[in-house]
C-alpha cells in the first residue's frame, strides 16, 4: 500500500490518441488479441470505457460495450476490466467498476453484466461485493481454454421495472 | 517632394505616399497612374510607381521604373530614398546605404533618411557610421528622447562607452525634477539600469552602486536592481552586504543557481574551479544544510551538495536525494545526475546505492530500513534508472535486461520504451531504435516529443521518407515540407542532411545543410527591426544582450554542423564528380529489359507527379495572390526541390571556401574547422593556407590522430612536389622550409620516423593506430601488409572497473566503423575489411553496421510486434482479476 503517502488515483477516457494504451493493458493482462470491433465499440461506449491511472502511470482499465435490448432499452456489458499485477489490491478495480455502475445509475441504465470463466473464483466474489450475481450459465463458451464454461454475470440497477427472463 | 508639379498632381503624389504608407498599394498605383498620364517622365512618380509595384511582388517592373525615374531626376533625394528602400527591402544593405548616402547630400537635414541610415549603419555594424549619423539626427532634433538615447548607444557599440555616460547623463540633465511621468516609469527605470550597466562596463563600481541607490525609488524593475547591486558589491569585494543580499534573493528564488555560486563566493567558498579542501567540504555541507532548513522548497540546495560531496558523505545525501525522486516517479532522474558520472569514484556509488534499493524494493517492497511499503510504481522507476545507469556507463546488455524488466512490471509507461530505444541507438541498432521510438510514439498520439524523437532516431536509422512522414504528423495542414522549413526546424534539417550523406545522396544533404545556413542568415536579419523598436521602447539592456548575441550566431552548434557538413559534401563532391547523364544512360544500358522498364516507368511517374504538384502549388500561390492583393504570403515554388542543381556547382571548393571562411570567424577554437580548412586547401594546391590549418591544428591538438594524418600528409606533399621554378613557387617553399623545423615532432626526423614515434606514444589507442598504419601506407606503399597488421593487432583492453557485472571494454563503435571504412576505402583490402566486421561484430552483438549476432537484422523473425491486433475469434476472459486480491 501507499503507507500514508497521498498516492492519487484518477480515471481517464480512452481517444484515438491514447488507444494504444488500451492495448497495451490488454497484451498483458489478457491472453488474447481483440480485434478492430473490441476498439471500435470501446471508443464508441465513450464515457463507460476508462484508463486508470496511478500517480500519472496508466496500470488498469475498463471496457465497456453498449447495447441495445429489443424494445429499445440499453444495457452495459464489461468486455473487460484489469489492473495491471503490481498495483492489484490497491482499489483501482473498484473504482473503475464503481464508476461503470454509477454512471448507469445516472443514465438510467438497468442492467450491466460480463462474462465469467466458471473457475474464476476470486472474479466472481469480487462481482458479487458490487451486487453482481450468477444469472446464467453457457456451456463450451470458450474454444481454447479449460474450463470451456463461463457464467453470465449480472447486476440489475432500480430493480423494479426489470423483469428477469 | 513632387515640387514641380502642379497643384492636382502635387496632391495626387502624396496621395502615392500615403497609400504606399497605408499599404493600399492599388489606390497609390491608380494616382501614380494619373499623374503618369499628364507628365510621363516625372521621375519621383516613376520611383514612387516602382516602390508600390515592389510590394505588390513585381519586383523586376520595380526595379525598371525605380532606376527610370532616377535616371530622369537624378538630383532628387526621393528618387535616391527610394532605390535605397528598394534595395533594403531585398537586403541589400551596401548598396541602400550606398543610395541613403547620395540623398543626403541632396538633403543633408532629411530626418527621415537619415533615421532609415541609422538602421542600415546598425544592422550593418557600421559603428563609426553610426555614431556620426545619430549625431546628425540629434543636433537636428534635440528634444527628441529617442535620439539622445541613439546617439548614447550607438557610442557604446563603438566601444566608448564613458562617452556613452555622458551623453545619457547630458540627457537626464534636460529632464524636469519631477520626471517620469506614471506612464513612463519603466522607460526611465530601464535607461538608468542601463546607464549603470555602461557604468559598471567602464569598472567605475563606486560610482555605479551609487547610482544605483540613488536612483534607487526611480526604478521599476526590482529584481534586476538587487542582482545588479549584489553583482557590484562583489566586485567591490563588499562580501558581507553581498552575503545578506544573496540570501534575499534566495528567498525570492530558491532555485536560482547562479544565486547560490554568488552566495558560495561571498562566504569564501567560491565554486569556480570544483575543487575543495576537505575544510571546505565541511563548511559548504554546513552551508548547505542550514540553507536547506531554511529553503524547503528548492531542489537546487539538495542537489548542489551531491557535486562538491565526496565518500560516504556523498553516499548519504545521493541516497536522500534519490529516494522520495523514486518514489514520486521523476523521469528526469538521470539526467539530473548524469554529471556526476563524469566523476568514476561517484557513478560506483550511485550504482551500489541504486542496486541495494532495488535488491530491498524486489525483498520487501520497501527501502533499506524502512518498514512502510513504497508504491509499486517505485521499482518500475528504480529499474528505469538503472538502465540509464548502464547505457552510460556502456554496458548495454545490463542496461537492456533492466529496462526489459522495467516494461514487464509496467508496460504503459511511454519513457520505457524511448529509454530502450536510446540505449538500442547506443548499443549500435539503428533499426531496433527506431521501431522503439516508433512504439513510444503510438502510445500517445498527442505527444510532438515522443514524435520527434521518433523520427530522430527514424533518421538515424536512414529511413528518410518513413520520417518525412512522420514529422509532418505535428506540422499544419497544407503545405507540409515547407512547414517544418519555415519553422525553422533544424535538428530535423541536420539529422535529415546527414542522412542523405550517408547514403551519398549530396544533392539532397546539401539542400539540407544549405536550409539551416538560410536560417542563421535569416536570425541576423531579423534583428533589423530591432534598432527602431528597443530604442523607442527603452529595452537598451536587452537590445544591447540581443546585438552580441548576434555577432557570435554562427559560432553556435548547429551552424558549425551545417557548415561542416556542407562544406563535406563540396569535397566529397570535388572527389567524385557527380556522373553526368551519359553515364547513367550507359548504366541503365547494363540492365536487364525488364528492370529497365520498371525503372524508366518509375521515373515517368515521379516526373508527372512532381510536375502535377508543383502546378496546384503554383494555382494556390497565384490565388492566395490574388485575394490578398499585394501581401506578400505568395511562396514560390522550389525549382530544384532534391537539391539536383546545386550538384551542378563549377567549382565545388570554392563553395566549399564561403562556409569555411565562416566556420574559421566563428569557431576557430575547433579542431574541425581548421581539418576541413586542411582539407580544402590542400585540394586547392594553396600550401601556405594548408600549412596554416596545420599549425591551427597543431596548437590545438597536437596528439590527435587527425593532426598527425595532417602533418604527415602535409610534408609528404610538399616533398613530392617538383623542384620549384616560379618566384611564387620558391617563395612557398622557402616559407615551408622555415617552418619545418617550428614542429617540434619532426625535429631531426624523417616522416617514418615521426609516424613510428607518434605510434609508440600511443599504441594503445585503436584510432591512433588507425592514423599512423593510414600513414605509413602513404609514405611507402609497399608496406601495405604491415600497416594493416598494424590495426588488426589493436588491443581491445577493458577499461578498469571494479564491477561484477560485466565490465567495458575501450573501443568505441563509431570508431571501429571508421577503421572498417578505412579498410575499405583507404587500403582497399576486402578480406581484411571482412575479418575486421566479424570481430567487431563479436565486440558490438547489437550493431546493425557490422551485423553483431543480436542485432535486428539478424534476428528479426523472432520479434512479434506489440500492440498489434490479429483478426482471430474474439474471446472474453476476466484473466486480470484472477490475482485481484479484495
Amino acid at each position: 500500500m501507499g503507507a500514508g503517502r497521498a498516492v492519487s488515483i484518477s480515471l481517464d477516457g480512452v481517444r484515438d490518441k491514447n488507444l494504444m494504451q488500451l492495448k497495451k493493458l490488454n497484451s498483458v493482462l489478457f491472453p488474447v488479441r481483440y480485434n478492430d470491433k473490441y476498439y471500435a465499440d470501446a471508443l464508441a461506449s465513450g464515457e463507460f470505457t476508462k484508463l486508470a491511472y496511478y500517480n500519472d502511470i496508466c496500470v488498469g482499465s475498463i471496457a465497456c460495450r453498449i447495447e441495445k435490448k429489443e424494445g429499445g432499452s440499453i444495457r452495459v456489458y464489461i468486455m473487460t476490466l484489469g489492473v495491471l499485477a503490481p498495483y492489484r489490491g490497491l482499489g483501482i478495480g473498484t473504482k473503475l467498476l464503481n464508476h461503470v455502475i454509477e454512471l448507469s445509475h445516472k443514465q438510467n441504465i438497468g442492467e450491466i453484466y460480463l462474462h465469467v470463466q466458471t473457475n474464476n473464483e476470486d472474479a466472481i466474489s469480487f462481482y458479487k461485493k458490487f451486487g453482481f450475481e450468477i444469472t446464467e450459465t453457457i456451456k463450451n463458451y470458450y474454444t481454447n481454454i479449460t474450463p470451456p464454461d463461463c457464467y453470465v454475470v449480472t447486476k440489475y440497477i432500480g430493480g423494479e421495472s426489470q423483469s428477469k427472463k | 517632394m513632387g515640387a514641380s508639379l502642379p497643384p492636382k498632381e502635387a496632391n495626387l503624389f502624396k496621395l502615392i505616399v500615403k497609400s504606399y504608407e497605408t499599404k493600399q498599394y492599388k489606390k497609390g498605383l491608380k494616382a501614380a497612374d494619373a499623374i503618369l498620364k499628364k507628365f510621363p517622365d516625372h521621375g519621383e512618380t516613376l520611383s514612387m510607381k516602382g516602390l508600390t509595384l515592389n510590394c505588390m511582388d513585381r519586383k523586376q517592373e520595380a526595379y525598371e521604373l525605380v532606376r527610370l525615374g532616377l535616371k530622369n531626376d537624378l538630383k532628387s533625394h526621393v528618387c535616391w530614398h527610394v532605390y535605397g528602400l528598394l534595395y533594403r527591402s531585398d537586403r541589400e544593405y551596401r548598396e541602400a546605404i550606398k543610395c541613403y548616402r547620395n540623398a543626403l547630400r541632396i538633403d543633408p537635414d532629411n530626418i527621415e533618411i537619415l533615421r532609415d541610415l541609422s538602421l542600415l549603419q546598425a544592422q550593418m555594424r557600421d559603428l563609426a557610421g553610426f555614431v556620426e549619423t545619430r549625431q546628425q539626427l540629434l543636433t537636428l532634433k534635440p528634444n527628441h528622447r529617442m535620439n539622445w538615447i541613439g546617439f548614447a548607444v550607438s557610442h557604446h557599440l563603438n566601444s566608448n562607452a564613458s562617452k556613452a555616460i555622458d551623453i545619457l547623463e547630458a540627457y537626464e540633465g534636460t529632464l524636469e525634477d519631477d520626471y517620469p511621468p506614471e506612464s513612463e516609469r519603466c522607460e526611465h527605470g530601464e535607461m538608468l539600469l542601463y546607464k549603470i550597466s555602461l557604468l559598471e562596463e567602464c569598472g567605475l563600481l563606486e560610482k555605479a552602486l551609487k547610482e544605483l541607490r540613488k536612483r534607487e525609488f526611480k526604478i521599476v524593475d526590482k529584481l534586476s536592481y538587487k542582482e545588479e547591486e549584489v553583482s557590484l558589491l562583489v566586485k567591490l569585494n563588499s562580501f558581507e552586504e553581498g552575503e545578506k543580499l544573496y540570501r534575499v534573493l534566495l528567498t525570492m528564488n530558491p532555485d536560482n543557481y547562479q544565486y547560490y555560486e554568488g552566495l558560495q563566493k561571498c562566504v569564501g567558498l567560491p565554486s569556480k574551479t570544483g575543487q575543495y579542501s576537505s575544510d571546505e567540504i565541511d563548511n559548504l555541507d554546513a552551508l548547505y544544510k542550514s540553507l536547506a532548513e531554511q529553503y524547503t522548497w528548492s531542489s537546487a540546495v539538495k542537489r548542489i551538495p551531491l557535486d562538491f560531496l565526496d565518500g560516504g558523505k556523498f553516499r548519504d545525501a545521493a541516497d536522500n536525494y534519490i529516494r522520495p525522486l523514486l518514489t514520486k516517479g521523476v523521469p528526469s532522474l538521470f539526467s539530473d545526475l548524469s554529471p556526476l558520472y563524469d566523476h568514476p569514484g561517484k557513478a560506483n556509488i550511485l550504482e551500489k546505492l541504486v542496486l541495494g534499493l532495488e535488491d530491498s524494493l524486489k525483498k520487501t517492497g520497501g527501502y533499506p530500513e524502512k518498514s512502510e511499503k513504497e508504491p509499486p510504481s517505485t521499482l518500475m522507476w528504480t529499474l528505469f534508472y538503472l538502465a540509464q545507469h548502464y547505457d552510460r556507463r556502456g554496458q548495454y546488455d545490463v542496461a537492456l535486461a533492466k529496462i526489459e524488466e522495467a516494461i514487464q512490471h509496467t508496460p504503459t509507461v511511454i519513457d520505457l520504451y524511448s529509454v530502450k530505444s536510446k540505449i538500442l541507438k547506443h548499443a549500435g541498432d539503428f533499426a531496433s531504435a527506431a521501431s522503439l521510438a516508433d512504439e513510444a510514439r503510438g502510445m500517445d498520439l498527442a505527444d510532438r516529443y515522443v514524435n520527434s524523437q521518433c523520427v530522430k532516431r527514424m533518421l538515424q536509422a536512414d529511413q528518410v521518407s518513413l520520417a518525412e512522414k512522420t514529422a509532418v504528423l505535428f506540422t499544419k495542414d497544407g503545405d507540409q515540407h515547407n512547414n517544418l522549413h519555415d519553422m525553422q526546424c533544424m535538428w530535423y534539417e541536420l539529422a535529415s542532411g546527414e542522412s542523405y550523406f550517408r547514403q551519398n545522396d549530396l544533392g539532397r544533404a546539401l539542400k539540407k545543410y544549405l536550409a539551416v545556413e538560410k536560417h542563421y542568415a535569416d536570425i541576423t536579419e531579423d534583428q533589423f527591426d530591432f534598432h527602431s523598436y528597443c530604442l523607442r521602447k527603452m529595452t537598451l539592456r536587452a537590445y544591447i544582450q540581443m546585438l552580441r548575441f548576434q555577432d557570435r550566431l554562427h559560432a553556435h552548434a548547429y551552424f558549425r554542423k551545417a557548415a561542416a557538413g556542407a562544406i563535406r559534401c563540396y569535397i566529397k563532391l570535388y572527389d567524385s564528380p557527380p556522373t553526368s547523364s551519359t553515364e547513367e544512360d550507359d548504366e541503365l544500358a547494363k540492365m536487364p529489359a525488364s528492370q529497365k522498364k520498371k525503372l524508366r516507368q518509375k521515373q515517368r511517374k515521379a516526373e508527372a507527379r512532381a510536375k502535377k504538384e508543383a502546378e496546384v502549388k503554383n494555382e494556390e500561390a497565384n490565388a492566395g495572390g490574388a485575394s490578398k492583393y499585394g501581401k506578400r504570403n505568395v511562396k514560390a515554388v522550389d525549382p530544384d526541390p532534391h537539391g539536383e542543381k546545386l550538384l551542378q556547382v563549377e567549382d565545388p571548393l570554392m563553395e566549399a571556401g564561403k562556409y569555411l571562411k565562416l566556420l574559421q570567424k566563428h569557431s576557430p577554437d575547433h579542431l574541425e574547422t581548421h581539418l576541413l580548412s586542411f582539407e580544402v586547401n590542400i585540394r586547392k594546391q594553396k600550401i601556405l593556407l594548408a600549412l596554416q590549418a596545420l599549425k591551427h591544428l597543431v596548437q590545438l591538438d597536437a596528439e590527435n590522430p587527425d593532426t598527425h594524418r595532417c602533418l604527415i600528409r602535409f610534408f609528404h606533399k610538399v616533398a613530392s612536389r617538383p623542384v620549384p621554378t616560379s618566384d611564387t613557387e620558391k617563395l612557398i617553399s622557402g616559407v615551408v622550409e622555415a617552418e619545418r623545423p617550428t614542429f617540434s615532432q619532426l625535429q631531426g626526423k624523417s616522416l617514418m620516423e615521426a609516424n613510428t614515434i607518434f605510434l609508440e606514444q600511443h599504441k594503445d589507442s585503436l584510432m591512433h593506430r588507425a592514423s599512423v598504419a593510414e600513414m605509413m601506407y602513404c609514405l611507402e606503399p609497399n608496406k601495405k601488409a604491415e600497416a594493416i597488421t598494424l590495426i588488426q593487432d589493436s588491443p581491445n583492453n577493458p577499461v578498469s572497473s571494479n564491477k561484477s557485472l560485466g565490465s567495458v571494454k575501450q573501443w568505441k563503435l563509431k570508431d571501429c566503423v571508421a577503421v572498417h571504412k578505412i579498410l575499405i576505402s583507404t587500403f582497399d583490402d576486402q578480406n581484411a575489411a571482412l575479418r575486421w566486421k566479424k570481430r567487431c561484430g563479436e565486440e558490438f552483438p547489437y550493431s546493425t553496421y557490422f551485423e553483431g549476432s543480436l542485432c535486428s537484422t539478424q534476428t528479426k523473425t523472432s520479434k512479434a510486434e506489440n500492440g498489434g491486433i490479429q483478426n482471430g475469434k474474439v474471446e472474453k476472459l476476466e484473466g486480470g482479476m484472477k490475482n485481484l486480491a479484495i
